[in-house]
């Protein structure tokens, strides 16, 4: 088992390594760059603009630009955001709490919610509990997140004013935890629908799938009390899917929600990235990518990992 | 081109010499009226809801229009500008002028010196004194730090010398004519000056100023606070304890805050959101004219990659088609049901301060572009669609996207353009790309690759700045020079001597009747549809009192008279 980790941990370096090289030529690659934000300044010369390119290290050839990022990166020196001057290390260290919260949550509560759901699902298959579950997940499965979440805030924030419009906390109040939780409430609902609709159908199929195997009716031959046979034996199997799809949640833990942060005026990872990208803000958003892509690496082979405890059929060699 | 012309220099020191400043008087003038109409009780927390968020609030990084909101509470100048396009001290005694002996053209009649002399005791936030040094850092900063936004008018200055603690000579290198607008931002010396890299400091967040608040907390992407300044020179003012700038997702959840009464003030609304504001006794909108144009350009030249400005379009190459499209644009309709009556039809590039040139272009009339047309040769098919020699009528049309407003006006355009026998197909671009203003970046406007584009642009005071680039038939942008921004490929020798002419009389009436010349030539060569001049909306409670507009300044220019009704 050590010796698949260092495989798989050695087999990720070059893997991350092109990753970080196809992103840089995507950024790179995009019209505009990140000088276009001054353009509207009639003010702005020619001048300013090579003054500033020779500034930010963009007069550099591609290579050399990517070479030298990607050495400061490795020695811990992130960089400086183009818009902010601020050092990138420094920008994320501010987004990602407002985001682990955010997301963190969402992660609980969907989980809380997919495991009983998915599972009674599929053991009352066709049931008109099984039919309104499904109808429901499929409803938020396919639901935008970006119109549900305006929708929540139109309905819970304008019309019945029960929950704020947005943000973290009540700017000028004191900390207070009540306060906090109201502002987090819409947001997590937001996200948290539309995973569950996805996370309730993997649950269910496979569950579906496994309640029909042999080893099942062993169980219960044995005598096995039913909630030991359906949590021990068909859950266990079943939750590999599952596993894969919630790990891959992971690296959402620190990137966070593009859109839905956006709606809600959420300053999380999510916005930091969208405003980096707008403004092609380079450090920013390879330091974020680079990040992200460590843990979606990660985040795989934990999943695999975990295969091997949910299912001793499966070998690594 | 950023060097004006010697000429163009003396005329403003003129127009700077006739007084206006007087007029305005001292510091304390924009805000006596407001004074003199109601009573303000000082205290209390204004929250002002922003839909952007200020990457940075050092003076010399800036470049978002969002963090010269927030900065006007906090940063000043020497001088600032009133509605009307003149100038009325702030830190200085008075605006110098060749009037009142504070700017003087050296003896070879080549240079300027400009003497600001300071108020007395005035202190930056901290208690520190401000003194003429400082005005000496600020220049010197701008010119030595290399990530500052632009060096306009510092780059034009030789020296600065200073003879005593409040008092600065600023010595020019040309006569350069906005020297006022030098100076709008001071830098605190003392603080700064042993920083190597401002960049990595607390400045970038909390910048040190003189005005009427200071930063008290920056909590990136959630919301800046800024507390009473108990330094502030003029007494009794700020009214306000506190003014906190939220971040909001958009405008749109700004205006549900402002209607729930979470937020006292909003930044900028689209057009659209005013009725509903309107309909609301508790809110209060500030609609106040600005400088910027919306415009239509019309590409002369062939719509090819750096096109050649000699060549002409197939379609738009002729000037009976182009008078057509424009009689076809009912600019007052759209002002009325997409702008609901908040902006003016617009009539040339300069639609503010002393050169405004305010002659229409001719009105809605479908009938007679039609004629325009026919007479032409411009004969229509079987699908409606003219064609003339074999050429199809047929043109493309890019504006931002993502601008609600914009695409509806293309809509009305594209319908009322197809009504005369013209096809325009839609093709829109991200602001970065369209109008990145860079050859390397693709702006099409650069490279000639477009037939109809339409977006706004914003002059500087002096319209030289304006019309010299943009309309100089030197200005087309061309594979080896890319940096004129003619981009309609408008070519008239009359104009262009015209323009050369206000570049070369002190003249302040001949320098107008030569502007005037200029935009009358391009009206002329219909190469332009002037939409509409935009105003700048913002909207507050009732509560909020002292709101007052500057159309050259953001709404939050005389924070310090802003005062809560209890």
């Amino acid at each position: 088992m050590g010796r698949y980790i260092l495989r798989r941990l050695l087999q990720a370096l070059p893997l991350l390594f092109a990753i970080s090289i196809a992103s840089f030529a995507i950024l790179k690659a995009t019209p505009g760059g990140p000088l276009a934000a001054y353009e509207g300044n009639p003010s702005f010369t020619d001048a300013d603009r090579l003054r500033l390119e020779h500034a930010f290290g963009l007069d550099r050839p591609l290579p050399v630009q990517y070479l030298s990022w990607l050495g400061s990166f490795l020695t811990g020196d992130w960089g400086y955001g183009f818009a902010s001057h601020q050092p990138v290390l420094m920008l994320i260290g501010e987004r990602l709490p407002n985001t682990l919260l955010l997301m963190g949550t969402v992660f609980v509560v969907v989980l809380l919610f997919a495991i009983p759901i998915g599972v009674t699902t599929a053991l009352k298959q066709y049931s008109v509990y099984d039919h309104a579950v499904t109808g429901a997940t499929f409803t938020f499965l396919s639901t935008p997140t970006f119109w549900l979440g305006l929708l929540l805030i139109i309905l819970f924030g304008l019309q019945l004013r029960w929950l704020p419009l947005g943000g973290v906390s009540t700017p000028g109040a004191p900390f207070d935890v009540v306060d906090r939780l109201r502002h987090l409430i819409l947001p997590v609902a937001t996200i948290s629908l539309v995973q569950l609709g996805s996370h309730v159908r993997y649950l269910r199929a496979s569950m579906l799938e496994t309640i029909g195997q042999d080893y099942m009716r062993t169980a219960r031959a044995k005598g096995l009390a039913e909630r030991v046979v359906v949590l021990r034996h068909a859950l266990k199997n079943a939750a590999i899917p599952l596993v894969t799809v919630v790990a891959l949640d992971v690296p959402e833990l620190f990137v966070g929600a593009l859109v839905t942060e956006q709606i809600f005026g959420w300053p999380g990872m999510g916005r930091l990235f969208l405003d980096a990208a707008f403004r092609s803000d380079y450090p920013v958003l390879q330091g974020i990518l680079a990040v992200s892509s460590t843990l979606i690496v990660l985040a795989n082979l934990l999943a695999d990992v975990a295969y091997g405890y949910l299912d001793p059929r499966i070998r690594y060699s | 081109m950023r060097r004006l012309s010697m000429a163009v220099a003396v005329v403003s020191l003129v127009l700077a010499a006739c007084g206006q400043p007087a007029e305005v008087g001292t510091s304390a003038a924009p805000s006596a009226t407001v004074a003199a109409t109601a009573s303000p009780t000082p205290g209390g927390t204004a929250i002002v809801a922003i839909w952007q968020f200020p990457a940075t609030l050092a003076a010399h990084y800036a470049n978002q229009t969002v963090t010269t909101i927030v900065n006007n509470g906090v940063l000043e100048g020497l001088a600032a500008t009133a509605t009307d396009g003149s100038y009325y001290p702030v830190l200085a005694t008075e605006v110098p002028t060749l009037a009142n002996g504070g700017a003087k053209v050296t003896a070879d009649g080549k240079k300027l010196d400009v003497t600001w002399k300071l108020k007395s005791g005035i202190k930056w936030s901290d208690g520190t004194p401000l003194t003429s040094a400082d005005i000496k850092y600020t220049w010197e900063i701008w010119m030595k730090d290399p990530k500052v936004n632009n060096r306009t008018g510092f780059s034009e200055i030789e020296s600065i010398d200073l003879p005593n603690e409040t008092t600065a000579v600023v010595h020019y290198k040309s006569i350069y004519a906005p020297y006022v607008g030098n100076f709008f931002w001071l830098m605190p010396k003392n603080l700064l000056e042993k920083e190597a890299d401002i960049s990595k400091t607390d400045y970038i967040r909390r910048p040190l100023g003189t005005g009427p608040f200071k930063v008290s907390e920056f909590k990136t992407d959630e919301s800046i606070t800024l507390e009473k300044n108990p330094n502030y020179r003029e007494s009794g003012k700020p009214y306000l304890d506190k003014v906190i700038f939220k971040s909001v997702p958009s405008s749109q959840v700004g205006l549900a805050q402002l209607k729930a009464g979470e937020v006292h003030a909003m930044w900028n609304l689209t057009e659209a959101q005013t009725p509903e504001v309107e309909k609301e006794s508790s809110l209060a909108l500030l609609v106040v004219q600005g400088p910027t144009v919306e415009r239509i350009e019309m590409n002369t030249a062939l719509n090819q990659e750096n096109t050649d400005p000699n060549s002409v379009h197939p379609v738009l190459g002729d000037i009976e088609m182009r008078k057509a499209l424009l009689y076809a644009t009912p600019k007052q309709q759209i002002i009325d049901k997409l702008l609901f009556g908040k902006a003016k039809p617009g009539s040339s590039p300069v639609s503010q301060g002393w050169a405004a040139y305010k002659e229409p272009q001719e009105g809605y009339d479908p009938k007679k572009a039609n004629d325009v047309l026919d007479k032409a040769g411009w004969v229509k098919g079987s699908d409606g669609i003219r064609s003339k020699n074999g050429v199809r009528a047929s043109l493309t049309y890019a504006t931002t996207t993502g601008d609600q407003l914009r695409e509806r006006v293309q809509q009305v355009l594209v319908d009322e353009w197809k009504a005369i026998g013209v096809e325009v197909k839609i093709q829109n671009q991200p602001s970065s790309v369209l109008l990145s203003g860079s050859c390397t970046g693709k702006d099409p406007r650069k490279l000639g690759t477009f037939d109809l584009l339409m977006y706004a642009s914003t002059p500087e005071i002096d319209p030289h700045g304006t019309i010299l680039p943009r309309y100089h038939s030197k200005q087309i942008p061309t594979a080896a020079d890319c940096s004129g921004q003619n981009y309609t490929r408008f070519k008239n020798p009359e104009a262009d001597k015209a323009i050369e002419e206000a570049g070369s009389t002190i003249d302040l009436e001949k320098r107008k009747a030569a502007y005037a010349k200029v935009m009358k030539a391009l009206n002329d060569a219909y190469v332009i549809i002037w939409m509409y001049d935009r105003a700048n909306i913002d909207a507050r409670v009732t509560g909020l009192q002292g709101f007052q507009g500057n159309t050259w300044q953001r709404f939050t220019w005389n924070i310090q008279d802003w005062w809560l009704k209890k």
